[in-house]
């Protein structure tokens, strides 16, 4: 079976697989029905298949009456913002963020400029299933027109809600690397207007990616040299559309994408105590750093809606995932890196501690993840057995999202990813052989 | 009883309804089989202004990506435009987004083979096996290649009608054409064109934004504001268009439309008249047509009705000039298309070397009187209409090519089905109106009482 993820992050598969056309068309029709026509936006990153799936969701959008903006290519959170100033009725990012490059997505987003929750996700996704779709008339059929500048008033935004002066006057040396993916559009251009020396590589829109779009430490080492050589301050890493953030310290050192919204949660608390909105499979490091201001902190299944809806219910101050993706409220209630660097830089403005020291003393634990391929019609069932094998030894277990099993010097977390066809794993302990303990533990008792 | 479904699918291509079958999941798996059908290549794409022009053609282009091939996109402009472009960039095939003269709520696709003709039946035949499969050929992320928007198509076309005939011979009284572009793919290159020529023009309905000012189908019955205009004007020819700019009609210098038929007349006469040669009709043309070509000792030949069919017999003959009925001209030495403004330039240079008008021109010939008429006939019905007709004038030569042609003592008349739309038609053609309507009035009533 090839790979085809339809789920509440939208619609996601390989292109030239199972990533057709006129899945595409299917999909935009069933949004634009959805919401009853009106005005949608759409955006993509630069996978090589962008055009194409761009050609298709417009023809959906506009036989279910749709009036389509395009803003061309952009970051997937620009346009978020964009829902909003442009009064659209919601919108389409066509990335697949940080699945390699053959693969395309569809990711959803409504009026407010967040992704579609759960329940919606599914209402869709029915819409799509019954495959009747609202159908213009040739009188009442609508247009396409292009949008210039979603980047410039993303900026605005951005520099309304930091201390730009302060970062400014810092002078910062700041190593980018944008993937070649859609933030190069946007990030080169944050980072210069915070007055900062920019060392950006790979911020080619036309070019491929030059890695896996995933900002974790395996896919920095370009970073890390270049941070090096050009003796920068600090070295931000991005995926395709700039939802995820990796932080590359001064002294070279990539550290764990795990540990970005670590480092968010105490620059933010220490300024503004409150609740941290993150999901169950995020270190416990979050907990340790809220207990120091007298912050909460509220855990959410995995997926950026949920954090959004976390959020809004708890007037959350700062949310994110173990996957690198941060929320700052005051740019939007959404992932977004250009809002993380911004939290990041103003903290650096702040301090004479350079990042190295900034990590250092943020509790040190170990996070190790393992992803297994699996054969996508047998990904519950491996999970149910895992279960089994979890409730026969009596633990006390989480079924939020997956099964997060606490144990004495740590804990595990097995769910199955909403991105790929593959069982992920987390496992967390104080120091590395705990944690690698902990994930041969899980290993044991995953049938296959 | 089923109703009629507003889907058609045949050689001519695939043509519905916007807002009920047209959808563009359809379009994008069509525009998939023909990407698959051409390998990986270059298709041009074109279209007519219908409004849904631009959901139709982004459809199109997401299949044709997606199947590996590139897209030149020339926007809007003459479906004979965007052959002659096929044929000029050497492309693979071409799209043509355009319902013709159907209402307002259609939209179509026409396929475009390498040489800038139509699909024929087989070709046709072999596309619409891999849609029905649903095998197409798709591509990865990295072999997907690009849309190239190419500005001045309409200039090309324009320049290769000028290199060819050249512009209208100096004449002491510039000539004054009125020219109605139908709000179609026309108006962005007719009064260009006749301008360059060196015409003194009037445009009306040339703002191409997909309102229909008329019915599409440049028939005598929709030309009333075009009639006014030539005579208010004092033009001396006025010309109508349909959506898409590949039929051509005809008003003379009295305000009078000359009949569908008679614009391949004129174009002949000129032609024929510099370059004579083997003469291509169909089966629907007006006797006149032969009379043309008697006149200038040239051959005729007629086919099947269809664009292609007259065409592939045009290459097979090496004829001069040919088209159909309907208004289409086909000059080989431009564009080996039905083409409404060659046709006009034909005509033109006709007008300007010959010092006659249009009424005159056509009183050198013996006159003949054509009745169309069409009647809502479910498709099944055919072949029992057929086989009627054929035993009721078993005695006549009958030629059952394409529908059912009969030769009359006194003229002619052929029933068929349409391709385009869920009708049949009945022509009958004599050399005065009384024998002309009687003819068809009597098929047509055979035809009804077989139907009903």
């Amino acid at each position: 079976m090839k790979p085809l993820k339809i789920g509440i992050t939208g619609v996601r598969g390989i292109v030239g697989e199972t990533f057709t056309p006129e899945l595409a068309v299917g999909f935009a029709q069933a949004f634009g029905t959805y919401l009853d026509g009106g005005r949608i936006l759409i955006c993509r990153d630069t996978r090589p298949s962008g055009p194409m799936i761009r050609s298709a969701v417009i023809a959906g959008l506009l036989s279910a009456g749709c009036d389509v903006v395009d803003l061309g290519v952009c970051p997937t959170p620009s346009m978020q913002l964009a829902v909003k100033w442009l009064e659209a009725d919601g919108a389409i990012a066509i990335t697949a963020g940080h699945n390699p490059w053959r693969w395309n997505a569809l990711k959803f987003v409504r009026g407010d400029g967040l992704y579609l929750n759960s329940t919606q996700a599914e209402e869709l996704l029915d819409i799509f299933h019954q495959g009747e779709f609202a159908k213009a008339t040739w009188d009442t059929i609508k247009q396409v027109i292009n949008y210039e500048n979603p980047i410039g008033e993303h900026i605005k935004v951005l520099q309304g809600a930091f201390a730009v002066e302060a970062i400014r006057s810092r002078g910062l040396v700041v190593a980018v690397d944008c993937c070649n993916g859609a933030c190069s559009m946007l990030s080169p251009l944050w980072l210069e207007s915070l007055g900062c020396t920019v060392l950006a590589v790979n911020n080619d829109p036309t070019a491929a990616f030059p890695h896996q779009p995933e900002p974790r430490p395996e896919t920095m080492a370009q970073l890390c040299a270049v941070v090096k050589a050009g003796h920068a301050d600090v070295g931000f890493a991005h995926d395709a559309d700039g939802e995820r953030l990796g932080i590359v310290t001064e002294l070279g050192e990539p550290f764990s994408e795990e540990m970005t919204l670590a480092l968010a949660s105490d620059i933010r608390l220490r300024e503004q105590s409150g609740t941290v909105v993150t999901n169950i499979s995020t270190t416990s490091a979050i907990e340790r750093i809220a207990a120091r201001y007298a912050g909460s902190v509220v855990r959410t299944r995995v997926g950026q809606a949920y954090i959004s809806e976390g959020m809004i219910e708890h007037n959350g101050v700062l949310g994110g995932e173990g996957s690198g993706g941060i929320t700052v409220p005051e740019v939007h209630l959404t992932h977004d890196s250009a809002a993380a660097i911004g939290l990041l830089l103003e903290r650096l403005a702040r301090t004479r501690e350079p990042v190295s020291e900034l990590v250092k003393q943020l509790p040190q634990l170990t996070i190790v993840k393992h992803n297994i391929a699996v054969e996508p019609n047998r990904l519950y069932s491996v999970l149910q057995d895992f279960r089994t094998a979890v409730e026969q030894e009596r633990l006390v277990y989480d079924s939020l999202d997956g099964l997060k099993v606490t144990l004495p010097n740590g804990w595990i977390h097995v769910r199955a990813s909403n991105t790929e066809s593959m069982i992920r794993i987390i496992a967390e302990a104080e120091d590395a052989q705990d944690a690698r303990h902990l994930l041969d533990w899980v290993r044991d008792r995953l049938s296959r | 009883m089923r109703a009629i479904p507003t889907l058609k699918i045949s050689i001519s291509g695939v043509r519905g309804v916007i807002g009920e079958s047209l959808t563009p999941g359809l379009l994008t798996r069509f525009a998939q089989a023909f990407g698959t059908y051409i390998s990986s290549g270059t298709v041009v794409i074109g279209r007519d202004p219908r409004t849904s022009g631009e959901m139709v053609k982004q459809a199109v282009i997401a299949g044709i990506l997606s199947s590996g091939s590139r897209v030149l996109d020339i926007g809007m402009c003459p479906v004979p435009n965007i052959q002659l472009v096929v044929r000029q960039r050497r492309a693979h095939g071409g799209i043509a987004i355009t319902a013709s003269h159907n209402p307002a709520d259609w939209n179509a696709l026409k396929f475009i083979g390498p040489g800038g003709l139509f699909l024929n039946s087989g070709q046709a035949g072999e596309m619409l096996d891999i849609y029905h499969q649903g095998e197409y050929t798709k591509v990865s992320g990295a072999e997907i290649r690009t849309v190239e928007e190419v500005a001045g198509a309409t200039d090309l076309h324009i320049r290769a009608i000028l290199d060819a005939l050249g512009p209208l011979p100096k004449t002491s009284k510039r000539l004054r054409v009125v020219l109605d572009a139908c709000n179609g793919a026309g108006s962005l290159v007719g009064p260009q064109l006749l301008e360059s020529l060196g015409a003194e023009i009037i445009s009306i309905n040339v703002t191409p934004d997909g309102s229909f000012p008329r019915p599409a189908e440049p028939l005598a019955e929709n030309l009333g504001d075009l009639c006014v205009a030539v005579k208010e004007h004092g033009a001396d020819i006025g010309f109508a268009q349909d959506m898409d700019a590949d039929r051509l009609a005809v008003v003379s210098e009295q305000g009078v439309p000359i009949g569908e038929d008679y614009t391949l007349v004129l174009a002949a006469i000129y032609v024929l008249g510099r370059e004579p040669g083997p003469v291509v009709a169909n089966l629907s043309t007006t006797s006149a047509l032969a009379d043309v070509a008697k006149k200038f000792d040239c051959p005729i030949f007629l086919t099947k009705i269809g664009e292609v069919n007259v065409t592939e017999e045009m290459q097979k003959q090496n004829a001069v000039i040919g088209g159909e009925g309907n208004g289409g001209v086909i000059y080989p030495r431009i564009n080996f298309a039905r083409d409404s403004l060659v046709g006009m330039a034909l005509i033109l240079h006709l007008l300007a070397r010959q010092s006659q008008s249009v009424t005159e021109l056509l009183n050198d010939f013996p006159h003949y009187y054509m009745v169309k008429e069409k009647l809502i006939c479910p498709s099944d019905k055919l072949t029992v209409v057929s086989k009627m007709l054929r035993e009721a004038y078993a005695g006549y030569p009958t030629d059952t090519r394409d529908g059912t042609k009969v030769t009359l003592p006194n003229g002619w008349f052929l029933v068929r089905g349409s391709n385009t739309e869920p009708v049949i038609r009945v022509v009958g053609e004599a050399k005065t109106e009384g024998e002309a309507r009687e003819i068809v009035a009597r098929v047509r009533g055979k035809v009804e009482a077989c139907v009903h």
